[in-house]
């Protein structure tokens, strides 16, 4: 060793002469001459640097602030988040909301609002038994294939049917509700900003006189939150419109807040068995995390546990 | 639920299992008029007794924060009348803890922007036609208030709801 370092002094030597008096090694302290590199050596940097700082700024000023033109009225009020406890992800639905709902909607909303998407199957096992559910979709007439003659007959509705629709169709629908068409309520929750809070707040929120000053057409209704404030649907949930088969209080938010899981339900009906393939895909990876982290230490344990011994060749001492 | 558990959730959800919608059958053995029934009760049955268990102790939860917040008499008298109501027609409690919530500190500048607001546009919509000036209405006011008062109330109510 001794003999190694005596031998590359000379060479470092040698070789920082050869390269003259600017090189330094990088931990001796700068010199005041070093430290201030010439003028036109940071000329472009800089310029580039400003060039750069400059444009960012401009692009900023063209198109940095976001142009609004709606005035908080046009805009809606912003729903009020609601501690939902089906949105949690280790949380399912509760179903007797869920079948409180489905009455809310029988009795309420059904009247004006379809919910074509749902087939009277899907609620058979979900909140009502395969018997209840036949004798309400056989409580509706549907349309048969023609028969022989070509004519088409009513036939009372099977559970492969879907839940009718109050109206024949947009135009009647409209023509019925002074030009306001109900929409249909199947995935309401997923067509809205706002999902189940924009719904329960729109349901509950309808103020006791608009506030002072506000414009609402004639036939509107004032809603915070509804955007632009009027909207043709009146207060429907009131204190007491429904009497649950369970006994609930049926307060007028205890049935919005029922409505709007159910119709949460109607729009994701896969919700429950998602969160309970979730749980499954976490427990399946994790056990196959485990796994593998014992066979990498199987696999690797004669690499770690090794030893390389280096044994220099025996010669004559020098 | 033991650790098998996990395994026929996995094998039932491979797609043969039997869907398990039909009612008990010890039902299907009574005669087919009243199957109707005893099939929604036992469905029921399990909903019952929860919603047996819960309203009890809504109810209690309803009354503690209305006495406590009635130090006064007269309103204590009034809200029993409106106890003895309830039973024919339930009473919402969202209204009024959102009324409490726009009283309390928390939105008071929001509830004195919107009583100021009110105050000018009514007296402007009283000067009618002689009333020069930019036409304002209290919707932006009247939104920071109720915005204000729903998000304060908002866990207080769902304390209440089932």
């Amino acid at each position: 060793m001794l003999a190694r370092s005596l031998l590359r002094v000379p060479n470092r030597a040698i070789a920082r002469q050869s390269l003259g008096k600017s090189t330094r090694a990088s931990s001796t302290a700068a010199g005041a001459e070093s430290a201030s590199s010439p003028f036109h050596l940071t000329l472009t940097a800089s310029l580039a640097t400003a060039a750069a700082a400059g444009s960012a700024a401009w692009y900023y000023h063209l198109y940095g602030q976001e142009a609004f033109a709606s005035t908080p009225a046009e805009e809606g009020l912003h729903p009020t988040q609601y501690p939902w406890v089906h949105q949690r992800f280790n949380k399912t639905f509760d179903h007797a909301a869920l079948r409180r709902g489905f009455q809310v909607y029988r009795e309420v909303c059904a009247s004006c609002h379809s919910l074509t998407r749902v087939p009277w199957r899907s609620f058979v096992g979900v909140m009502h038994t395969v018997d209840e559910m036949k004798t309400m979709a056989e409580e509706n007439e549907y349309d048969t294939e023609p028969n022989d003659q070509g004519d088409i007959e009513q036939r009372p509705g099977k559970l492969s049917d879907y839940i009718p629709a109050p109206y024949k169709n947009d135009e009647a629908a409209r023509a019925a509700n002074a030009g306001a068409l109900p929409p249909d309520l199947s995935l309401i929750v997923k067509g809205r900003h706002g999902g189940c809070d924009y719904i329960f707040n729109l349901l509950t929120g309808y103020p006791d006189e608009a506030p002072a000053g506000a414009a609402v057409a004639e036939g509107m209704n004032f809603n915070p939150y509804f955007p632009g404030t009027g909207i043709a649907m009146g207060r429907v949930l009131f204190d007491g419109v429904v009497e649950y088969e369970d006994g609930t209080p049926a307060t007028t938010s205890q049935m919005a807040k029922d409505v709007v899981e159910f119709l949460n339900w109607a729009a994701e009906p896969e919700m429950d068995d998602r969160k309970k393939m979730g749980v499954k895909a976490i427990a399946v990876l994790s056990g196959l995390f485990a796994i593998s982290v014992w066979v990498k230490r199987y696999k690797w344990a004669p690499i770690k546990s090794r030893k390389i011994v280096y044994s220099p060749p025996i010669g004559p001492r020098r | 639920m033991g650790f098998t558990d996990f395994f026929t959730d996995v094998v039932s959800s491979l797609g043969f299992a039997e869907a398990q919608a039909e009612a008990p059958a010890a039902d299907v053995e009574t005669s087919s008029t009243p199957q109707d029934e005893p099939a929604e009760k036992t469905e029921e049955a399990t909903e019952e007794s929860e919603s047996a268990e819960e309203t009890p102790s809504e109810e209690s939860s309803e009354e503690a924060p209305e006495e406590e917040e009635a130090p006064a008499e007269e309103e204590e008298e009034e809200e029993e009348e409106e106890e003895e109501e309830e039973e024919d027609e339930p009473e919402d409690i969202k209204p009024k803890l959102e009324e409490d919530c726009a009283n309390s500190a928390k939105c008071a500048p929001y509830k004195h922007h919107y009583d100021e607001c009110v105050e000018r546009v009514t007296r402007q919509e009283e000067e009618g036609d002689d009333f020069k000036g930019v036409k304002e209405d209290c919707v932006e006011e009247f939104f920071h208030l109720t915005h204000c008062a729903t998000a304060c109330a908002a866990p207080k109510l769902w304390r209440e709801l089932k």
